[in-house]
């Protein structure tokens, strides 16, 4: 999403910097999230043994592919059609 | 591309690769390390349920060894007074040889089907809880118990449900 710059614009080390800042903050806010919503979702809080059970595993796994999906789209919806839907 | 790599250096930095974890509070305290990529790759190799079936098999075959020599060696030959000694040992061991051989082969059978049937319905439903036990003790003593007809597979499959719940509650007490 960021990470193009339209050919023709003026390449500024503080524009460039800025972006990638931008992006770097962003992946570790939804890398933060991620992990948020999928612990609170998948593992119950009766911490009965330290390793992830198999169930929890498996969980963990379709939690995070549904998560990244609904990105995903999410992130093409916004992209695609600026104006708010509805 | 140059903010893809700041974008990748953050998850690990997050993660802080393998033993990075920060080591606060007081000095008795264990420090906290993330698993390292070798501990992650092991327990993935644990959770594949192939890989549990056969351990379990391998375990209760073992078991079954045991079982089979503790049994043998309580079976007594009827005719025990006219052997000589040697003739009862060579007896007792073979007798202990089958059937350890025999029991081997049922108790390894018995828990490779339900540890793999208990390891599936897991993964399937993706949560832990009893029902899994009782599905995999439901199908392990049914399947067992098939060949004595319906009612027999129905009375094995809530027998060994309860069983393995029962072990399996020993089992949460302990650890």
């Amino acid at each position: 999403m960021a990470s193009q710059v339209p050919p023709g614009v003026p390449v500024d080390r503080e524009q460039i910097f800025g972006m990638a800042q931008q992006e770097m903050e962003y992946r570790v806010d939804l890398f933060n999230k991620l992990t948020q919503t999928c612990f609170d979702k998948c593992v119950e809080r009766k911490y009965k043994e330290a390793d992830l059970n198999v169930g929890e595993n498996s969980c963990i796994d379709r939690c995070v592919a549904k998560y990244w999906q609904v990105t995903g789209i999410v992130g093409q919806m916004l992209g695609s059609n600026r104006s708010p839907l509805g | 591309m140059a903010s893809t790599t700041p974008a990748e250096g953050a998850p690990a930095v997050a993660m802080g690769g393998d033993g990075g974890g920060g080591g606060g509070g007081g000095g008795g305290v264990a420090q906290l390390r993330l698993p390292s990529a070798d501990e992650i790759r092991a327990q993935d190799i644990f959770n594949n349920c192939a890989v549990r079936t056969a351990v379990s098999g391998v375990m209760g075959g073992g078991m079954g060894v045991f079982m089979g020599m503790l049994f043998g060696a309580l079976d007594t030959p009827l005719h025990a007074e006219t052997m000589t000694a040697r003739q009862q040992f060579v007896h007792a061991a073979r007798t202990m040889g089958s059937r350890s051989m025999h029991m081997a082969k049922t108790f390894a059978i018995m828990g490779a089907i339900f540890s793999g049937t208990e390891c599936l319905v897991e993964k399937a439903r993706a949560k832990h809880d009893t029902v899994n036990t009782v599905t995999a003790g439901c199908v392990t003593g049914g399947s067992m118990s098939a060949r004595a007809g319906p009612q027999a597979a129905c009375l094995g499959c809530a027998g060994f449900a309860a069983f393995s719940v029962l072990i399996e509650k020993i089992f949460d007490r302990h650890e």
